[in-house]
């Protein structure tokens, strides 16, 4: 049982790390905006383009 | 051959052709605006845009408005923040983001301005937040490459939106997120206790656990958890018993009786329910505070009436732009053509007309003459108009009811607050309860009586009841914002769900304006004279020159020169060396004596006499028909009352199946109208087009508004339909209803919960690792049950109410 002296502040550490990469991404923008980049994987790659549709 | 233009999607003119050349392809277009456009986006090699977009774009201004004007100290200091390292940073709504290659257009046309440093856009809100090289770049190079690609930015006051709103959904993200990592190895450590991994008779071990726990739930109480501490201090400094009081006081007392119960070596500690308690309540206040600022959007929208700017007329009669903020009473400004009126004030000299739809909901412009006054927010159609500045800023008609709307959306409804009401009983209720248990273990056996209160308070912990309401508030106001139906009052969601009438308003509601061409004359073919008078009318914002120019939307357009817009007459111009008029009878037909067949007519003439008659006419709107069937199926009887005359009433009365009408409806006689139904025990919903109607929308339950998210009228109205369809009010309440049966069964399982496992955790027969799964099982219930709300048939003019009951 000794191991989990050892895995124990293991997962300590690995939930702190994930805590501190998830402040930076909160504060670096990642979160601003939750409605955009659903919008952005701009739609279909060049080749199966549609034809163009006169716009209405 | 295409008819319309490539950029914008409006028709071709007939005479001059432009075309652009995009990707080596040449494209007709519908004027040089569009040219630039189309041809600056092509080379800047994003002409992509063009095959990603879904919506054609918004025509951009013929002459790129006067971008360098916004080059001014003074404007940058209200609408422009300064960041470190000489970076810039300023907010703006942009007009004409209509879809995601919107989005991926601004991004890539600002990012490649020199000092430029980076973009965001808001597709949804309809905000850019440029940060810029203060040395290398400026605002109005922003505006500048902005315009160009055909988009109108207004930079919003930096200092009103001094990031209040982003601030605190970082800092409510943050503490959700620690809270659920403590959460999660909360109950990873407590679970090795719960099942006994450990032999009970290691102690060290054991200990070591849940000094583990202590440690993991720490953060989440003394961080995540300090909203609740804040609340509860501030709710009981103004002796009042907020949702805040028994939720801080629950955490604290767990919280503190865990420590003391580790530091003892006694029987169970409590980390892992704090953990999850405070992570479920932390998870349902982030749902409502995104909900909440998704309806400050509309807020902006209205901030966005109100100009960023003025231009101030100087003694010596030089012209300068300046903040609007920093107008002051006296000054005299001078409002172009088109332009917006920065504060309230009185006209000075020319009369002008002015578009005031905004603020009346009157959508014929109204003549104003010298020494009227002039309201903030309103149009200058035919300009410039020089106008003195009485009022300005917070003191003027505009920013009253703005303030007014963002009142109506901070304000807690009603149901939140009962519920709020009925979770503070019933927490009271437990801590009696929980004081019981502990005298009465004391007295039968003192041993237990520590974890017998203790399970109580963990077991019946408040949260399904503090959840119940808002989770399912919030997912029917998410619903129903998707489907175009924006609720101003939370509370309409309840009575919505009771509505037993719906009063309709006839003209703008189930009907609305359509222009029939009568009596052409013979020398012209009727598209021959609707291209004419649509050239006439294009450039008007009259309503009837707008009906106008859309009948003729699929007519290629004529070429008609020295197009002159006449104040209050008509609009005249020459074709083919005719002197052509469209307007009223007596102004078109000046020569003759009035007929009075054309009294109400638009007629278009010219010298030799009448070329065609237009008469507006009306046309039941899209879906209304529909709508009324599907509230008859949901129970709901139909009226119409209407102040127009009786025959028009009865006609579309009969053309969609309503039974009740009433004709020559003052708005007095559809108050009393209202007033009898309700006391006749009906909960009456009416649906109007705002203005005219805001005295009958006050008086009844739920107070309905058709139109679009800038309408002010709609700062009367409970719920704006913002969908031109009307089909959206009947799936609005079947979803209401949908709610209401969601929220009380919620409320109704928390209390069958609660009653039922209080009893048992006070007698002590709920060891505590089942006590904190049932509260977390409790929540979980709550929450799931909400997202179950629309979750059937979006058609849900068929579902029914009752479900729940199977």
């Amino acid at each position: 049982m000794n191991i989990l002296l050892v895995l124990i502040p293991i997962t300590v550490l690995l939930a702190l790390g994930a805590c501190i990469a998830f402040f930076w991404a909160v504060d670096h923008d990642q979160f601003d905006d939750l409605d955009t980049p659903k919008l952005l994987p701009l739609l279909d790659p060049p080749d199966d383009a549609k034809p163009e549709d006169p716009p209405a | 051959m295409n008819t319309a233009c490539w950029h914008c999607g409006e028709a071709l003119p007939t005479g001059e052709q432009f075309s652009a050349t995009v990707s080596g392809q040449s494209h007709p277009v519908c004027c040089i605006g569009c040219r630039a456009a189309a041809e600056w986006i092509d080379q800047l090699g994003l002409a992509d845009y063009y095959r990603l977009r879904s919506e054609p774009a918004l025509r951009p201004a013929a002459s790129p408005n006067d971008a360098a004007s916004w080059q001014h100290a003074e404007l940058d200091r209200h609408l422009v923040r300064e960041l470190d390292g000489g970076k810039q940073e300023a907010i703006m709504l942009i007009d004409g983001v209509r879809c995601a290659a919107c989005v991926w257009l601004i991004e890539r046309a600002l990012g490649v301005v020199p000092g430029v440093e980076s973009v965001q856009v808001n597709a949804v809100a309809r905000r850019a937040r440029v940060t810029w090289e203060s040395a290398r770049c400026s605002l109005a190079n922003i505006i500048e490459a902005l315009q160009r690609a055909g988009y109108r930015a207004l930079p919003l006051d930096a200092r009103a939106f001094a990031d209040s709103r982003r601030a605190e959904s970082r800092s409510a993200l943050k503490r959700l997120i620690v809270a659920g990592f403590g959460a999660m190895q909360a109950m990873m450590f407590a679970s090795a206790l719960y099942f006994g991994v450990f032999d009970a008779n290691d102690a060290g071990t054991r200990d070591l656990f849940r000094w583990f726990g202590l440690m993991v739930s720490s953060p989440v109480v003394l961080y995540s958890a300090q909203p609740f501490f804040a609340g509860a201090m501030r709710a009981l400094r103004a002796r009042r018993l907020a949702m805040d009081v028994p939720v801080a006081l629950a955490i604290a007392i767990i919280y503190g009786a865990s420590i003391f119960e580790s530091l003892r070596g006694g029987h169970e500690v409590y980390f892992d329910s704090v953990s999850m308690f405070v992570f479920f309540l932390l998870l349902g206040r982030h749902l409502e505070m995104r909900a909440r600022h998704r309806a400050g959007d509309l807020t902006d929208a209205l901030a966005k009436l109100t100009p960023a700017y003025a231009d101030r007329v100087a003694a010596d009669g030089s012209i300068e732009r300046i903040s609007a903020s920093a107008l002051a009473g006296g000054d005299r400004v001078r409002i172009a053509s088109g332009a917006v009126v920065p504060a309230d004030g009185i006209l000075l000299g020319n009369p002008c007309r002015v578009d005031e739809s905004m603020l009346s909901g009157e959508s014929a412009a109204v003549t104003k003459r010298a020494q009227d006054s002039l309201v903030a927010g309103s149009v200058v159609l035919s300009g410039p108009a020089d106008m003195q500045v009485q009022r300005v800023g917070a003191d003027t008609v505009l920013a009253a009811i703005v303030a007014l709307v963002s009142r109506a959306q901070s304000e807690r409804p009603r149901l939140a607050l009962s519920g709020e009401r009925a979770a503070a009983r019933f927490v009271a209720r437990v801590l009696v309860l929980a004081s019981l248990t502990a005298i009465g273990w004391s007295v039968v056996d003192p041993s237990r009586a520590f974890a017998a209160t203790l399970a109580v308070l963990v077991v019946s912990c408040p949260c399904a009841f503090a959840l119940a309401v808002p989770a399912a508030l919030t997912r029917s106001l998410a619903l129903l914002a998707r489907q175009g139906v924006l609720v101003v009052h939370a509370d309409a969601i309840e009575k919505l769900a009771m509505a037993t009438h719906a009063v309709f308003d006839k003209t703008g509601t189930l009907s609305e304006p359509k222009m029939e061409i009568h009596h052409v004359d013979a020398r012209f073919a009727k598209n021959d004279a609707l291209a004419l008078a649509a050239a006439l009318a294009r450039n008007s914002h009259h309503p009837v020159a707008r009906a106008i120019a859309q009948a003729a939307a699929g007519v290629p357009a004529a070429q008609v020169g020295q197009i002159e817009e006449v104040a209050g007459s008509g609009v005249r111009g020459t074709f083919a060396a005719h002197d052509l008029r469209l307007g009223h009878a007596a102004f078109a037909l000046p020569a003759h004596a009035p007929e009075p067949s054309l009294a109400d007519a638009v007629v278009l003439a010219d010298e030799t006499g009448v070329i065609a008659e237009f008469h507006m006419s009306e046309q039941e709107r899209s879906g209304a028909r529909a709508a009324i069937s599907a509230l008859a199926c949901l129970g709901v009887s139909v009226e119409i009352a209407s102040g127009d005359v009786e025959a028009r009433v009865v006609a579309m009365a009969r053309k969609l199946g309503v039974d009740h009408h009433h004709a020559r409806q003052t708005p007095a006689d559809k108050l009393d109208r209202l007033n009898a139904l309700r006391a006749n025990a009906a909960c009456v919903i009416a649906v109007g087009d705002g203005i005219n109607d805001a005295p009958v929308l006050a008086g009844a339950d739920v107070a309905v508004a058709m139109g679009n998210g800038s309408d002010l009228a709609q700062a009367s109205s409970d719920i704006v339909l913002s969908a031109t369809d009307l089909t959206a009010l009947p799936r609005a309440i079947a979803l209401a209803r949908e709610t209401m049966t969601v929220l009380r069964r919620n409320q109704r399982w928390a209390l069958a919960y609660n009653l039922l496992a209080i009893p048992f955790a006070a007698l002590g027969f709920v060891p505590p690792w089942l006590a904190a799964l049932g509260m977390s099982l409790s929540s979980l219930v709550v929450v799931l049950n909400a997202t179950r709300i629309g979750r059937h048939a979006p058609a849900a003019t068929g579902s029914q109410p009752h479900e729940a009951m199977a």
